[in-house]
């Protein structure tokens, strides 16, 4: 299985008035051609931060601070915004935003705006385009007659399908998903993550899939990032994570434990206790001590790596061992 | 969809006139009478000039005769709901009845004619001046969003600020005083110079003259024009969708002047023909002080010469174009902003 | 929102203000209007020109249309200043039951420009003949006036030279030869007292410079008559701090008197018309439904009135004082921020904790005023600084068309009087800058600090 994408001590911080926020701090991780990499964790761990930087469109006043970014072999680490706007977003590594509702410009019909977005990077005739477009908003399950809608006359899950098909038309080698389907009803947001899932089967695409929520996560991905503070504390299959032997990362398990289960008797439901780290002054050692039950006095001095404790598992913690 | 929005729009605003001008008219009621008794009375005088020597008893019983004719004529002799309300229809229809004092260019009385004249005029001066306005603001404005927070922006913010609280025909008076009179660049006032020259000498006079009063208004216009297309170019550049915008690979070009543009322009475009609304309502003095031939100075000469029905035909005129103006506005405002226009779920 | 809260969130907004530039500016140049308003009897040259603005009898002594005095600087032509005259001696004769008593003025010439006039003034009760004559540096003696006249309790004797001395003046000149083809009507007696005059040389105004002798002759002939005190002042060609206007009223006096009402009647309307106004948007949208929409119908009636023309018409129907003006402003500026609040309210509306507080039992009135008021209040503030300019130049623009109130001293009275007066055509530019730019100041100050509120509360106009 080669790469499509690989991320190497990526670090992405906010330069702000009162100090350097470090919302990404040295992470490195790898997707394979064809699979969904999912990427956990609690909000302001970072994540959607992750997604923004592998685009290289930090939102301000943050920048990338060091790391390197390898899309379908090209480092794009060096390019400069004409050619990451040229030549990658959008034709190598795509995103699907967060609030999808909200990214579609409200005064341009949809026909308009994909239209515009094909153009800027297609010499194609206007024929083509309008068929091209068609194939794709089929594809995600819309009539190509919505080309003459307005953004507000669409609801919510339509919207994100657009979003889905606009992701996708220029055929990018990987497709970011930042909670495509946070804001959306139950039932739409089952048919968006089928939709995701089929799709992902017929044009054999490459996912990164940003979720706080871990049922989704379970359904969607092949592997899974845990974040926890702008660093990756466990990297797992879903089988790893999710199976009988579960993860090992004391955060990775209280997530889980935190889910409340359908058929298991609930009694109290448990949580982590404290909140997230400041990330202008994060804690020494792991980031994590503060609220682990197992932390021990290493952990407050020394930051633990990511070691593989059984093939394709790695994990950062003091505690853990090989398998 | 968007017809219905237009009709009830326009209705409404029917509506809201029929209602103010009601109200103006129980409000100077009395006022309005006292002058038609007056004007009745000088009438009834001129007619006895045209009569041969009648006694004086004659005399008397034609006057209260004539006077009686006259007030059925205009309803003076009914209870005062009724005569407020044929006061507010004939107002509605336009018929304004007669000024004390001033005439016409074509010596008419009619006060509907008189105003009437004057409506191009003012409207001339205002809207070039906006236009004007409008491109110097809009185009700082953008420069201002562009570089928030930078040298420009500030420095203009700081313009703005000065020129909040300034009297536009203060401005006038000053700039009157320093190039009609120190150095004698323009020419201190009027339409045209009189005698009023011929064919394109004519167009090239009105230009000249129009020079002073549109500068003033624009010198003080379009910081605010600049400052306003500033916020909302701002709020909608922190918009989500412009992001979206950019990370699909369009140009910065075509964000800043298509996306964020074409969503800023259903508020900018409203609120500076709302500005240009209130300016035309508000300059009177304005007028005044250029000595311009328009509403605003027919207010004020009409002021002078407490000519009563010029004012309130004037008012009424002005009320009238100002909420077209607004219902105007509304509709342009529809017509811009596709959340209105196609309607849908908002 | 309890008194705890509402002071940590001014303290938090407090913080924010002292950091935007022009807000500070703003509060220094607020300060300064507000110790003008305090310091005014200090302030003003003439302590009733607030009572006593159209009283002519007032101001008679000083110079019509001149301008300030520090214009002196900026000119080679150094112009004659108003000022007392020192009595250089003053005897009482007797010559039996008549008394004279003699008082000699010294003045001390030094500018190009003669003063406007030269004002005798006395008071006392009697019947006394005046003799008046000047006694020039080139060593030329004129008489000025002879002639009785009457001083009594309350009504001073005051001799104006420039008026009353013309044809002596002009006999003068005649008999040094010096007045052919000149006629009398375009010549002024101070012009001529105190220019150099040549034998058989056509007369053109030239300063004598040097000191001039004054003498006033009062020649008292019965016994109970008495003269209780005596002045002289120089009616300079230019006075005071501002000028004076063409009615001879101090304009700094005019302007430091105006600044309480502009305050007044800013503050006023705005403080007034914006509690409306955000009451009206909060009820409006926390009661929701048909009272909503009606409550916005009379909106849109309101909003659809075009204020200044009205404004005017019930000006001139009605006549009204200035309370009357600003109440009837208020009704006009009410409907201002009634849009933003109404959308702020519908915002605060959906918060649990209204919910909860109706769950309570809380009434209406209790959940508006105690709950959602006091959330608005900060635009409020903001809203109101930034009416207070518009309330200012509406007045000044009725008073300039002769709507104001003539009781009160307003900027926009000064500059009506300026435009009748025709400054703007005599180049009296010190009648017509500083009133106005008075009002562009406190615009300004306004502008300055409400802006500054504005920028703090409105997240949208936050610059990163």
């Amino acid at each position: 299985m080669d790469n499509i994408l690989t991320v190497d001590n990526l670090k992405l911080y906010y330069y702000t008035s009162k100090g350097v926020v470090k919302a990404v701090d040295d992470i490195s991780f790898s997707l394979n051609k064809g699979e969904t990499l999912g990427l956990v964790g609690e909000s302001g761990c970072g994540k959607t931060t992750t997604g923004f930087a592998l685009l290289k469109m930090p939102t301000p006043p943050g920048k990338i601070a060091g790391g390197k970014i390898v899309v379908d072999g090209i480092d794009i680490t060096p390019l400069r915004e004409n050619e990451m706007r040229r030549n990658i977003r959008w034709e190598k590594i795509s995103m699907v935003f967060q609030g999808a509702m909200n990214t579609l410009t409200p005064v341009y019909t949809i026909g308009k705006q994909m239209m515009e977005t094909l153009q800027e990077h297609r010499e194609m005739e206007r024929d083509e385009a309008r068929k091209r477009i068609e194939k794709y908003l089929n594809l995600v399950g819309l009539s190509g007659d919505i080309v003459k809608r307005y953004p507000h006359e669409l609801s919510g899950g339509m919207k994100q399908r657009i979003a889905i098909a606009t992701a996708l038309f220029l055929e990018p080698k990987v497709i970011i998903c930042d909670e495509p389907t946070t804001a959306l009803d139950v039932i739409v947001q089952a048919q968006i993550i089928n939709l995701l899932k089929d799709l992902k089967e017929k044009l054999d695409l490459s996912f990164i899939f940003i979720t706080h929520d871990l049922a989704t996560e379970a359904e969607v991905s092949d592997r899974i990032a845990v974040m926890y503070a702008g660093k990756i504390v466990e990297i797992g299959t879903n089988r790893q994570i999710y199976g009988e032997q579960g993860p090992c990362h004391p955060y990775t398990r209280n997530l889980l434990a935190a889910t409340p289960r359908l058929h298991a008797k609930v009694n109290e439901l448990s949580f982590i206790p404290g909140a997230p780290p400041d990330l202008l002054e994060p804690p020494s050692g792991c980031r994590f001590h503060p609220r682990c039950h197992l932390a021990m006095d290493k952990c407050k001095e020394e930051e633990p790596p990511l070691i593989e404790i059984e093939e394709e598992h790695m994990v950062a913690c003091w505690r853990c061992e090989k398998r | 969809m968007f017809w219905k929005y237009m009709l009830k729009r326009v209705f409404y605003g029917i509506l809201i006139y029929i209602i103010l001008i009601f109200v103006f008219s129980a409000l100077f009621n009395t006022v309005m009478e006292q002058t038609l008794r007056g004007q009745i009375d000088e009438e009834i005088r001129g007619e006895l000039m045209a009569l041969d020597n009648r006694s004086s008893q004659q005399i008397q019983d034609f006057i209260e005769m004539r006077r009686a004719e006259k007030y059925a004529l205009y309803r003076l002799d009914k209870p005062i709901f009724e005569r407020i309300v044929w006061r507010t229809w004939s107002t509605l229809t336009l018929n304004l009845g007669k000024s004390s004092s001033i005439r016409s260019a074509a010596g008419d009385r009619n006060v509907w004619a008189i105003v009437s004249e004057k409506i191009p005029r003012t409207l001339i001066l205002f809207s070039s001046a906006m236009l004007i306005d409008i491109i110097i603001g809009i185009w700082l404005g953008l420069k201002k969003a562009q570089k928030a927070g930078g040298v420009l922006d500030k420095s203009t913010s700081v313009g703005t600020m000065v020129v909040f609280g300034m009297p536009s025909w203060w401005l006038g008076m000053i700039l009157i005083m320093f190039f009609a009179y120190t150095i004698k660049v323009f020419p201190s006032g009027g339409l045209h110079a009189t005698p009023p020259p011929e064919g394109i000498a004519f167009f090239l006079d009105a230009l000249y003259h129009l020079a002073l009063p549109v500068m003033t208004l624009v010198v003080i216009g379009f910081w605010g024009r600049a400052f306003l297309t500033r916020n909302i170019v701002l709020g909608v550049l922190q918009d989500d969708y412009i992001m979206a915008a950019r990370a699909r690979g369009i140009p910065e070009r075509k964000v800043l002047y298509g996306h964020t543009m074409r969503t800023s322009a259903p508020p900018i475009v409203t609120m500076s023909l709302l500005a240009l609304l209130a300016s035309v309502s508000g300059n009177i003095v304005f007028e005044g002080i250029f000595n311009w031939p328009g509403m605003g100075n027919l207010f004020w000469f009409a002021l002078q010469q407490n000519d009563v029905p010029v004012l309130m035909g004037n008012l009424a005129i002005t009320t009238g174009l100002y909420i077209c103006g607004l219902v105007l506005l509304d509709l342009v405002y529809g017509l811009l902003d596709p959340r209105i226009k196609v309607g849908g779920r908002a | 929102m309890r008194i705890g809260e509402m002071k940590s969130s001014f303290n938090e907004f407090w913080g924010e203000f002292r950091k935007v530039k022009s807000g500070m500016i703003g509060l220094v140049f607020l300060g300064l209007f507000l110790m003008i308003l305090f310091f005014e009897p200090l302030l003003l040259p003439f302590e009733q020109a607030n009572s006593r603005w159209k009283d002519i009898t007032y101001w008679e002594d000083n110079p019509a249309s001149a301008a300030p005095q520090w214009t002196n600087f900026f000119s080679s032509k150094k112009s004659s200043v108003s000022m007392p005259l020192e009595a250089e001696k003053k005897e009482v004769k007797n010559a039996g039951t008549i008394r004279i008593i003699e008082e000699t003025f010294l003045y001390d010439y030094q500018y190009d420009a003669a003063p406007s006039d030269i004002i005798f003034r006395a008071s006392g009760q009697a019947n006394p003949t005046v003799i008046i004559s000047v006694e020039r540096p080139d060593g030329k003696k004129i008489d000025l006036l002879r002639k009785p006249l009457e001083v009594t309790q309350g009504k001073d004797l005051r001799i104006a030279i420039d008026k009353t001395s013309l044809n002596e003046a002009y006999n003068f000149l005649k008999s040094m030869d010096a007045a052919t083809g000149l006629s009398k009507q375009t010549l002024k007696t101070t012009d001529i007292l105190f220019s150099k005059v040549e034998e058989s040389v056509v007369f053109t105004p030239q300063a004598l410079k040097g000191e001039y002798r004054i003498m006033v002759s009062l020649i008292l002939q019965k016994e109970t008559d008495v003269i209780e005190s005596t002045e002289m002042k120089v009616a300079g060609r230019v006075q005071g701090i501002l000028g004076t206007d063409n009615s001879k009223r101090d304009i700094w006096s005019g302007v430091i008197a105006g600044v309480k009402w502009a305050m007044l009647i800013g503050l006023l309307t705005a403080l007034i018309s914006v509690s409306i106004g955000v009451v009206y948007g909060v009820m409006s949208a926390y009661l929701g439904g048909w009272k909503d929409s009606l409550m916005q119908r009379i909106f849109e009636i309101f909003i659809s009135v075009p204020m200044l023309p009205v404004l005017i018409v019930m000006s001139a129907v009605f006549k009204p004082n200035i309370w009357m003006i600003i109440f009837i402003m208020c009704i006009f500026y009410w409907v201002g921020p009634v849009k933003t609040v109404r959308s702020m309210g519908l915002q605060i509306k959906e918060e649990t904790y209204i919910e909860a507080s109706r769950a309570l039992g809380a009434s209406n009135t209790r959940i508006i005023f105690k709950h959602m008021v006091p959330l608005l209040i900060p635009y409020a503030f903001a809203s109101m600084a930034l009416n207070v300019p518009g309330a200012i130049v509406v007045e000044a623009t009725l008073s300039l068309l002769g709507l104001g109130d003539p009781n009160i001293v307003t900027w926009g009275q000064i500059l009506q009087d300026a435009h009748n007066g025709g400054a703007m055509l005599s180049g009296m530019w010190w009648w017509v800058v500083p009133p106005g730019m008075a009002i562009a100041f406190m615009g300004m100050t306004f502008a300055f600090v409400g802006f500054a509120m504005d920028k703090i509360l409105n997240p949208k106009l936050k610059t990163r």
